[in-house]
């Protein structure tokens, strides 16, 4: 009789164990959902992305007509060698400026660190990075000019650290110069949440100053490239 | 009778919460007024994304078409064919060819594990940052990389490296872990790098990383830019 009243509880116990193992590990997966997962942002981080998307899709629209504009004359013309030389030298002048082997001058925003700012060459590098971020279209750190393979570090001394750029110590005030619509570059720092507001919290407050013209140097070493080769399609 | 009632009871309770809980979660998903704007922003980004992987698409395929028309029209004039090697090698500087060469290639992937184990705390320990990853590019750079690329995004001058929300963004494209990390230049350099700074780091807390070193047999290669670069204020100073 104790044996029979056994059995009868264990099959419903069993299955309900089953039921709710399973029911856990669902919910387990939905709490280990990928965070990244777009479904999982909040709303205005959707806005923000699909503003930015935007913004890329017409940049992207833009660069298409300019090259089939190109690609139309060219086709269509008797004067080629100046339409292709005027193309070349119109191509080179751009790449020049992304390069940075010209002098440049434009509007933009200085944001100046004064020496008492606790501050460190990743702070540098974040501004940097969200000055490209709101639209920067050259930049400079102390009047040098910055590129894809500017090197930010540190260096310390028996009683100090200094910032290091391209391997020479920083000197304060940091002053850097972002080329860009002045207003633009400004909100991408000072937003709520933002660089500004993150160094805010360790006592660091750079100045900005909104300039309608800023002049930034042409990069001061061209990177040699040793390792890298190009590959033929 | 009696005896398995109790038990019983409190199991289905607790069944019976979970389920809900469930369902509040799936129904915030789809159908409460912010689920459904949030899904019709979702959709919106996807198409966006798509549209954008399509006139990138285009874009390198006209530079190539203009490119070799360009070759051909001007065969045997010396002073286009300066202008073109010119060009060229700015190209390549500015990211907008792939390379290829020695190098060090990293993956990075969220510390799933970790979170399974720990399901109570922040689930932001787990995962990978944007910082994270600015922070390797950044060490990668004082290893002299001569060319570097996020999940097939390469690394140009205006690159940036951010999140929106728990979305890593790298040339405003969405990447999702794992992230993999190429970089060329001396594997030596780069290793040296890498193992004292941020990647050590992130290997002490657990995360699943690793990295691979490429010699000049067996080269690391790096796709060009797709993007555009945009000069709407800055002028070259003559």
């Amino acid at each position: 009789m104790i044996q029979m009243q056994k059995k009868s509880w264990q099959l419903p116990i069993t299955i309900v164990l089953v039921f709710l193992g399973i029911l856990l590990s669902a919910q387990l997966q939905t709490q280990t959902r990928v965070l990244s997962d777009l479904s999982m942002q909040k709303t205005e981080d959707l806005i923000t992305m699909v503003r930015n998307l935007t913004e890329k899709r017409f940049q992207l629209e833009k660069e298409l007509e300019d090259i089939e504009g190109k690609l139309i004359a060219l086709k269509n013309s008797n004067s080629d060698e100046l339409n292709i030389i005027n193309n070349l030298r119109a191509e080179l002048n751009k790449l020049e400026i992304i390069n940075g082997t010209k002098e440049v001058k434009g509007p933009g925003l200085k944001v100046i660190i004064s020496k008492d700012s606790p501050i460190l060459y990743i702070d540098i590098v974040s501004i940097i990075n969200e000055l490209w971020a709101a639209g920067a279209e050259a930049i400079s750190v102390n009047d040098t000019r910055i590129d894809y393979s500017t090197v930010f570090f540190y260096t310390e001394t028996e009683n100090s650290m200094f910032i290091t750029l391209n391997h020479k110590p920083l000197t304060f005030p940091i002053i850097i110069k972002a080329i860009g619509n002045p207003n633009t570059l400004e909100k991408g720092l000072t937003l709520p949440g933002g660089i500004i507001d993150n160094l805010a919290l360790f006592r660091a407050y750079p100045y900005l100053e909104q300039e309608e013209e800023i002049i930034i140097p042409p990069i001061e070493n061209e990177l040699v490239l040793l390792e890298a080769e190009l590959v033929r399609k | 009778m009696r005896k398995w009632v109790l038990p019983i009871t409190i199991v289905c309770i607790i069944s019976g919460l979970l389920l809900s809980l469930q369902f509040k979660a799936q129904a915030s998903l789809s159908s409460n007024p912010i689920g459904q704007r949030n899904k019709a922003l979702v959709e919106l980004i996807q198409n966006l994304e798509q549209e954008i992987v399509k006139y990138q698409n285009e874009l390198t395929s006209l530079r190539e078409e203009l490119e070799n028309i360009e070759n051909n029209k001007a065969s045997g004039q010396e002073d286009i064919q300066k202008l073109q090697q010119k060009v060229q090698k700015a190209k390549l500087k500015a990211g907008l060819l792939s390379v290829k060469g020695r190098g060090i290639k990293i993956i990075l992937d969220d510390n799933k594990a970790g979170l399974n184990a720990n399901p109570n705390d922040d689930p932001n320990r787990y995962i990978i940052h944007y910082e994270n990853i600015l922070n390797i590019i950044t060490e990668l750079k004082l290893g002299r990389a001569e060319a570097i690329s996020i999940n097939g995004q390469r690394i140009v001058t205006p690159s940036e490296i951010r999140c929106v929300g728990n979305v890593i963004l790298v040339n405003t494209t969405r990447l999702a872990p794992p992230f993999e990390i190429s970089a060329i230049g001396n594997p030596d350099f780069l290793e040296e790098v890498l193992i004292s700074g941020e990647y050590d780091l992130l290997k002490g807390a657990g995360f699943p990383v690793s990295y691979t070193k490429y010699t000049k047999e067996n080269p690391l290669e790096i796709p060009a830019y797709t993007g555009t670069f945009q000069f709407n204020y800055v002028k070259i100073n003559e």
